[in-house]
């Protein structure tokens, strides 16, 4: 207990590694917010920066950029309603329409106070619960994480007050975007139309940049006469009355993000949503409609996206099984150091958990340092006239699509969906579901065969096995019901076992 | 600031999705329709990739997503094709302006010149094309506004990140260790 005592407060009584946080956490959240520069792509370059250097000081900088990237993301979605992230998608539902009314200073102390508490619930929970959560974890099956990433893609889907098919349609075509190229399996080519530059996929960087940075900025230029939103950065600090009036609904989101970035693969992206999709279902009469600028739309995935951030080092910790994009890095990061990351770290090398805990706690209070005063510097951004933004965003969009892979055809890739998104805005098709689909293509993919050989290439042993397991059940259940609750067989089901006569229109 | 008529249906959040409930805007259904063929195409290919060999195949979780995206796109179809067409919109105001189109050239052309005349010379153009054009001011502004924000944003990705753009005709390399070497001339 001492031992670990000492290891946790290592960060804290060490200037070099207080210092590396910091200035982590500073980049973070400036890399976050610029659109185009991805957390993912900072703690990948960090890595060639830092493989020299010890453990302790690499780890403290990436987990700084972690922390700060996944809050930083949220900034650009209130301002520009580009999602500097994934995990800030169901930000920019209502943090951009509070900025259109002037209050981005609100949004964005809000967004900063929520983010502190629900990163520090996640860090709480992962020092607490690690060795059970990796218990549970260990009884997913293949087909649970399958139903799983079929259940994310669906929320999206409900997430849109537009039409439930052309979100399917969005996620589906994610997910065969996400399928170009290689199958890791097998090797075969899918969707290359023996074009060489296919075989290697379609980065989804490029995807993301080009579906929210360019078809945005393309968007933005028919409102180029209008003046630039001048933002009142008057209210920064939220009153202690308004954080008290949404912690019971914070600490609901807070466990929905630490739970999903728990679970191995979904990180702080899909718990944004759901924990959006929750504050959606509970919040009886808010104040203003969810996606008219609701507070609740902007507490939910705030304090989701970064208690999944605590939530995403559980199964890295104790299995070596990354819980997201970021955490996959940084077990990279481990391997250079020599340490193998998985249940024999957590036995050997406790201290090395203990010093990841204390690291994320002074990064969360970095976080909550730089975000409530930074904003003055910040908001600037936004009132630059956007006749000079548009061009600035695009160049943006350009390097950080180039950037990623160093290659051409990522620009190319970029532009092509950014033109493609433009008119998918025009048409109302929801661009969410197509990110989330590219990025859950291969685990769905992967997870369906391992599943469906496991069962034998059998359809209805497939369907017992969902059936008789609890935890499938209740993934499979989900699926259904939410699919269902978007049919209109839902309002004829509820009408007949309620007796109504008429049912509000969705 | 006024939300403008259009503001409404270009779907700048996926919480508001543009177009409208019961009416088509213009164009609409010569995207689904493009949609619902791009669909069966991907089908096709999905098909080619090991067709119904197993459940298991590289190919079936394709074949199921692009069929999934054909139905979809089909009924998107029909359900389009029984809309009225919006009667206050036309393509080329609401759709598809010109300085839309305008920038869709430019991002091209950037992409096409970016190899052969590396990163600097190609953003500098492209930034001073775009700004003159968008903001309509003098000479001087247009200048100094977008070669002084390329110069900020060289700084933080060459200098910091070090991500390396394409140089092109700029000997880029050789002008920072011409600095590097005049500050360790002064360190010295």
């Amino acid at each position: 207990m001492m031992e670990a005592l000492i290891a946790f407060l290592t960060v804290f009584t060490q200037p070099e590694l207080l210092l590396l946080v910091g200035l982590g956490t500073f980049a973070g959240v400036y890399v976050g917010a610029i659109p185009g520069l991805s957390v993912t792509m900072a703690v990948s370059i960090l890595i060639s920066f830092t493989f020299a250097w010890d453990v302790y000081p690499a780890i403290s900088l990436m987990i700084g950029i972690y922390m700060g990237g996944v809050y930083g993301g949220s900034r650009t979605a209130i301002l520009l309603n580009i999602p500097g992230a994934p995990s800030a998608i169901a930000t920019a539902l209502d943090g951009y329409p509070m900025a259109k009314r002037g209050e981005a200073g609100t949004a964005i102390g809000v967004t900063t106070v929520m983010s502190f508490l629900g990163g520090f619930l996640g860090i709480g929970v992962l020092a607490l619960a690690a060795p059970m959560v990796s218990d549970f974890a260990l009884k997913f099956q293949p087909r649970d994480y399958m139903l799983l990433a079929i259940l994310g893609i669906l929320l999206v889907g409900s997430l849109s007050s537009g039409s439930l098919l052309k979100g399917i349609f969005a996620g589906a075509l994610g997910i065969a975007v996400g399928a170009v190229g290689r199958d890791p399996l097998t090797f075969t080519k899918r969707f290359t139309f023996d074009l060489q530059i296919m075989e290697g996929g379609i980065s989804f960087i490029a995807v993301m940049i080009g579906m929210f940075g360019v078809s945005e900025a393309l968007l933005q230029l028919h409102h180029v006469g209008q003046p630039a939103i001048r933002q009142k950065i008057s209210r920064i600090v939220p009153s202690l009355a308004t954080v008290k009036k949404h912690l019971p609904l914070s600490l609901q989101t807070s466990s929905i993000g630490v739970i999903i970035g728990a679970l191995p693969g979904t990180g702080g992206d899909i718990a944004a949503l759901m924990a959006y999709d929750h504050a959606k279902r509970v919040t009886k009469d808010p104040e203003r409609e969810f996606g008219d600028g609701a507070m609740e739309g902007l507490v939910a995935p705030e304090t989701a996206n970064n208690a999944a951030v605590g939530g995403a080092f559980i199964p890295m910790m104790t299995l070596g099984i990354p819980g997201d994009a970021v955490t996959a890095i940084m077990i990279g990061a481990l391997f250079i150091h020599g340490l193998n990351p998985g249940p024999m770290l957590m036995i050997d090398k406790p201290d090395m958990f203990w010093f990841i805990v204390g690291a994320l706690v002074m990064a969360n209070i970095f976080m909550l340092i730089f975000g409530l005063t930074g904003i003055k510097l910040f908001t600037k951004i936004v009132e630059m006239p956007r006749a000079v933004l548009i061009p600035l965003i695009m160049l943006l969009s350009i390097v950080g699509a180039y950037a990623v892979n160093n290659s051409i055809n990522d620009v190319y890739w970029m532009l092509g969906f950014g033109f493609f998104g433009y008119f998918m805005r025009h048409y109302g098709y929801p661009l969410g579901p197509v990110i989330l689909g590219v990025i859950l293509s291969r685990l769905l993919d992967e997870n369906w065969r391992r599943a469906i050989i496991s069962e034998r290439e059998d359809l209805g042993r497939f369907f017992e096995g969902i059936v008789t397991s609890p935890l499938s059940l209740v993934l499979f259940i989900a699926v259904i019901l939410i699919f269902v609750s978007q049919t209109p067989l839902w309002g004829w089901a509820k009408a007949r076992v309620l007796g109504e006569q008429k049912v509000a229109p969705k | 600031m006024s939300t403008s008529h259009s503001e409404h249906h270009d779907g700048s959040s996926d919480a508001t999705p543009g177009g409208y409930k019961n009416h088509r805007r213009p164009g609409e259904l010569i995207f689904g329709g493009f949609l619902f063929v791009a669909s069966l195409v991907l089908l096709y290919s999905a098909y080619g990739i090991s067709g119904f060999d197993a459940l298991s195949a590289p190919g079936t979780v394709p074949m199921a997503t692009t069929l999934v995206m054909a139905i979809t796109a089909l009924i998107i179809v029909i359900r389009t094709v029984r809309l009225p067409l919006v009667t206050s919109e036309r393509i080329s105001v609401d759709i598809l302006p010109g300085v839309v189109v305008l920038f869709g050239v430019l991002l091209v052309a950037y992409g096409f010149l970016l190899r052969p005349l590396g990163f600097l010379p190609t953003s500098a153009l492209f930034l001073i094309i775009a700004i003159k054009f968008l903001t309509r001011r003098s000479w001087a502004y247009t200048l100094v506004v977008s070669l002084g924000s390329l110069f900020a944003i060289w700084l933080i990705f060459r200098i910091v990140f070090t991500v390396l753009m394409p140089a092109g005709v700029v000997p880029e390399a050789e002008i920072i260790q011409l600095f590097r070497d005049f500050a360790r001339v002064g360190a010295e």
